[in-house]
């Protein structure tokens, strides 16, 4: 399989705050990443810069061959499901299929219609999502899990070959996140996605990830998530401060950036 | 009778030229209050003030650009347009809030455009003209090339919501996601802005300044009391429009001394009031495909 994604010394500044240091990471096509790491560090604004809304300050984004910008603008190649996505003025005049719809926007271009093929998949993929039943639903009668599921869909509209899901199970009870991350297996299995699954929940991540990489500032950790070691897990989210200013090498010569070194030191916390 | 007043005191031209006007502010009401810009236009048609208080201090001091006709206008477009790039650009940042954008640009204008005023009076010792016009609005001095012009405008505005309308409802919808998703959503912002501003400058002469934010607003507002599809949405809101702007007409006409603006305006409001009223008392979805 052949990376789709590619980082490359990638690092990041707000002025001269420096947000995202020497990461870098590869993402293969179909399969899904999962990227953890506390609060504050660097998990949306690596997500921005995948989305080409920022640019870095140093290093390389390449998104199946293309810049993010470039990959933005043609429509069809990023979905995005946003973190906390603001709910919808409750009298927005717009239904479920038409919020779907407005996925195809960027692919179909200004001055033209939606093509007969996209809205026959948009009708399709809310039959796979389970929101069929509330395509001419009014979007602010919705609930938050239904809204979420909109949003989904609408991020797919496009047969985008990366689906970039930024804290997509905050405020979700277990259930739930249960069904959304079923969810999003069964639809990259069958659109053959490639997932790049943004949280602070550990467990939400560890269900649904081929590989993790964990982010605080720099990339930590980038394995398997069999392989994720406790004590960075722990230091990472009970005490996640503590984790900065560790580093090591890697060993692995294809990871150019550190790894978080063993801590004897730190106490388990259940 | 009624129609013998109308005919007599409001020509066609006007008429017609309100109406488009009217259209054209109920189209784009919904993607402004769908936006929560509800006061991006007073702040653009207040900034009219400022323009007429450009146009009075160049009066003062140079007396031939006084003598031409275009020149008010011209202060008035150049004023409400920079002010609407410029609210515009203030909002996409994150260094002043939106409504705080729209609150300092208001002040701004009217401040800048009452203190011409006054600064007229001191040296000429009578009130500039327009002022009053201004305020209120004026519908009978709309003469046929104006009216030509402001039908031409509110066409151009509508054309342009057809031709852009996924774009434009996709930005209004979140303009995070419409980005992400291949949108050009700074293009839609700044397009919105000019769109807003340019029916705010065409509304101003036939209504007033302050009350042309009514027609941006009110038409969505009602018919939202209503529906939550569209394509309906959009019919109620025109309708509303029109059926306001034809009232205060008639009004007028049949009393003289009312002005259109301030008649339009209630009524539109009247019309809300009715809606919301049976809004409220209509059970919930109703009118909305029912949730399973």
């Amino acid at each position: 399989m052949s990376d789709i994604i590619d980082i490359s010394e990638l690092d990041f500044a707000y002025r001269d705050a420096l947000v995202l240091k020497q990461v870098s990471l590869r993402v293969e096509a179909g399969t899904t990443l999962g990227l953890i790491g506390p609060n504050g560090g660097g998990k949306t604004t690596l997500i921005r810069l995948l989305l080409g809304l920022l640019e870095p300050t140093r290093g390389s984004i390449r998104i199946a061959g293309m810049t993010p910008r470039a990959a933005v603008s043609r429509g069809d190649i990023i979905g995005y499901l946003p973190q906390n996505p603001a709910p919808p003025e409750m009298r927005f005049p717009i239904n479920v299929r038409q919020v779907a719809r407005l996925g195809l926007v960027g692919k179909t271009g200004m001055l033209r219609g939606y093509r007969r093929d996209d809205l026959a998949f948009v009708d399709e993929l809310l039959t796979m999502i389970g929101i069929a039943d509330l395509a001419d639903a009014p979007i602010g009668a919705l609930s938050g899990g239904q809204l979420q599921r909109v949003l989904i869909a609408r991020a797919l509209a496009p047969r985008p070959k990366v689906l970039l899901l930024d804290e997509p199970t905050t405020g979700i009870d277990r259930l739930g996140q249960q069904q959304f991350l079923e969810s999003i297996a069964a639809l990259k299995q069958r659109l053959g996605l490639t997932v790049v699954f943004v949280s602070h929940d550990l467990r939400a991540v560890s269900t649904i990830s081929d590989r993790i990489a964990c982010l605080n500032l720099t990339l930590h950790y980038h394995d398997v998530p069999e392989h994720l070691p406790a004590d960075l897990v722990y230091r990472m989210f009970s005490c996640d401060l503590e984790a900065f200013g560790l580093g090591g090498s890697c060993g692995n010569p294809e990871h150019q950036h550190t790894h978080v070194k063993p801590a004897e030191t730190v106490q388990r916390v259940e | 009778m009624t129609q013998h007043c109308l005919a007599s005191t409001v020509s066609l031209s006007p008429l017609l030229a309100t109406a488009s006007m009217a259209v054209a502010c109920a189209v784009l009401s919904v993607f402004v209050v769908a936006r929560r810009w509800a006061l991006i236009g007073d702040g653009i048609s207040h900034s009219g003030f400022g323009g007429a208080g450009a146009a009075w201090l160049i009066m003062l001091a140079s007396p031939t650009l006084a003598a031409q006709e275009w020149m008010p206008y011209a202060a008035v477009l150049v004023f409400c347009i920079a002010t609407a790039l410029a609210i515009g650009y203030m909002s996409r940042g994150n260094r002043v809030a939106g409504d705080a954008a729209i609150g300092i640009f208001l002040v701004a204008s009217l401040a800048f455009g009452f203190l011409a005023r006054h600064i007229f009076l001191h040296v000429r010792g009578t009130e500039p003209s327009g002022f009053e016009g201004l305020l209120f609005g004026q519908i009978n001095v709309i003469e046929p090339a104006r009216a030509a012009a402001t039908v031409l405008v509110s066409a151009a505005v509508l054309i342009t919501v057809a031709a852009l309308g996924k774009e434009i409802l996709s930005y209004c919808f979140d303009p995070q996601m419409a980005q992400a998703s291949g949108v050009r959503a700074g293009f839609i912002h700044y397009l919105l802005m000019v769109l807003i501003a340019v029916t705010v400058i065409v509304g101003m002469p036939i209504i007033g300044s302050p009350l042309v934010t009514a027609l941006l607003v009110l038409p969505a507002v009602t018919a939202t009391q209503w529906t939550q599809r569209l394509r309906q949405v959009l019919i109620i809101a025109v309708a509303a429009a029109l059926l306001a702007v034809l009232a205060g007409v008639i009004v007028h006409a049949k009393w003289p001394f009312i002005p259109v603006g301030p008649a339009v305006v209630l009524t539109l409001f009247l019309i809300f009031l009715i809606s919301y009223i049976a809004g409220r008392t209509r059970p919930a979805g109703a009118g909305t495909a029912a949730l399973s």
